[in-house]
């Protein structure tokens, strides 16, 4: 039978557990599943919401042979447009366990590039994954979005860090300068070093929120045409976005003299093999105009760090966000979360080469909110 | 099926494949060009729809197997087009 894509619905939902059944019986890692209920538990359609996730299905006769979810966000750009915007995420084939349908991972990009010509992709786990392999050669832009990290906690984070305790030899020396209190030692000295770097910061009030009232539509009127591209964070978008239900994230409101600087979603990420026991924070979303980055990265720091986390993990695109960053005490180390841009969208992020370090990306643009917390 | 697009499709075919135009036949397939892959098979199908202004349906673009049918195909999309 041909292959057909449709949307996803609730009648599927058997035939969807067993395409997930053969992939497994195939030998695909175990995180390779699809959604087994149609109706996506992340940002569903809800009435006229322009931000809504939705599930499409590869059908080869009532077998489905693949699926990828879509979202849809408004996006403003440097010319002053508003545009929907579609993040195109978990994409799965049956072609990985069976190339008698290689073409299925193909065709579901492909859908997507029609119903959403302007489509970017994030993430993806580093350019030797399949699915980005498979945007460069279809000439998709691209870039790694700059990955910061600031450890708290330096012995546990030499004891527990599994990514980086991968032979005897390593695991032996790290034990030996987490016991000897060398890791401490060299952070305070790093610590201190930066300190003294760093620019000095005026005072800022940091207030943890329930939910973004409408001081956040003034901080985005006046930021968002300071960025070439970033989605919109108004406050409807982040009330949906970070609802006060949703106890995994922190709100921050950032102010200095009674003067709305920016705002930051902060939060714990979820115990992951690759961390050990570490607890590792993440500051997942944040906002302001790019002058104003660094008390916002500053406020969401000490926020985490009086959490006590081990570890501060963030992704962040502009170049000022990247030099807040720094100068909040964060190292830069190798990325694989990449931004794919189709061409369709990198026609309005030309020359994409300077462009890139002006828009506004981090981990919340995209599916790291209901995976990671 | 008229020359003119034959040649387009060869022309095309023959810079997505990075394959010398002499070698790619109307009998030329997957198993006859070894950098005819699923992907390239993809980049083939979304240049086509491009140059031609045409839309390939899931099952048009699976039933790629040869030139000579692809050139067949598009002649085909045109003919249905209005102008």
């Amino acid at each position: 039978m041909p292959i057909v894509i449709q949307p996803y619905r609730q009648e599927h939902e058997i035939a969807v557990q067993q395409f997930n059944q053969r992939l497994q019986a195939g030998g695909a890692e175990a995180d390779l599943v699809f959604y087994e209920t149609a109706r996506p538990r992340w940002l569903p359609t809800s009435g006229a919401s322009r931000l809504f996730n939705e599930f499409f299905l590869a059908l080869d006769g009532g077998i489905v042979r693949g699926g990828y979810a879509l979202k849809h966000q408004d996006f403003s750009f440097a010319d002053g447009s508003t545009r929907s915007v579609g993040y195109y995420h978990h994409p799965l084939s049956e072609g990985i366990v069976n190339k008698a349908h290689a073409t299925v991972g193909g065709l579901l990009l492909r859908d997507a590039m029609l119903r959403s010509p302007l489509l970017y992709c994030l993430g993806m786990g580093g350019y030797d994954r399949p699915l980005p392999k498979m945007l460069l050669r279809l000439g998709w832009s691209h870039y790694l979005v700059p990955f910061y990290f600031r450890v708290v906690h330096p012995a546990r984070f030499l004891r527990e860090m599994q990514m980086l305790r991968t032979t005897a030899v390593r695991r032996f020396a790290m034990d030996l300068t987490a016991y000897s209190g060398g890791a401490w030692a060299a952070s305070k000295a790093f610590h201190l070093f930066k300190k003294l770097r760093r620019p000095r910061a005026a005072v800022c009030d940091v207030e943890v929120i329930e939910e973004f009232g409408d001081w956040a539509d003034a901080l985005w009127q006046q930021s968002h045409p300071k960025y070439a591209m970033t989605a919109v964070r108004d406050s409807a978008t982040l009330r949906t976005l970070y609802p006060p239900s949703d106890s995994h994230f922190t709100r921050l409101r950032i102010r200095r003299d009674d003067t709305d600087l920016g705002w930051a979603a902060v939060g714990e990420r979820r115990k992951d093999a690759k961390y050990g026991s570490l607890r590792v924070g993440s500051v997942v979303d944040c906002w302001a105009s790019p002058q104003n980055a660094l008390p916002v990265i500053r406020a969401a720091t000490e926020t985490l760090i009086s959490a006590g986390v081990d570890l501060i993990v963030s992704n962040q695109s502009h170049k000022d966000w990247c030099a807040a960053m720094e100068d909040a005490g964060f190292l830069r180390a190798q990325s694989n979360f990449i931004f794919a841009a189709s061409k369709k969208l990198a026609e309005l992020l030309q020359p994409f080469e300077e462009t890139r370090s002006h828009m506004h990306f981090t981990r919340a643009d995209g599916d790291g909110l209901p995976r990671n917390f | 099926m008229t020359a003119n697009v034959l040649e387009q499709v060869r022309t095309i075919a023959s810079d997505i494949f990075s394959v010398p135009l002499a070698r790619i036949h109307n009998d030329s397939t997957p198993e006859t060009i070894e950098s005819w892959d699923s992907i390239q098979h993809l980049s083939l199908a979304l240049t086509l729809e491009e140059k031609f202004s045409v839309q390939l349906a899931p099952e048009e673009i699976e039933g790629m197997r040869n030139i000579g049918d692809i050139a067949k195909l598009i002649e085909t999309k045109l003919q249905a087009t209005p102008n």
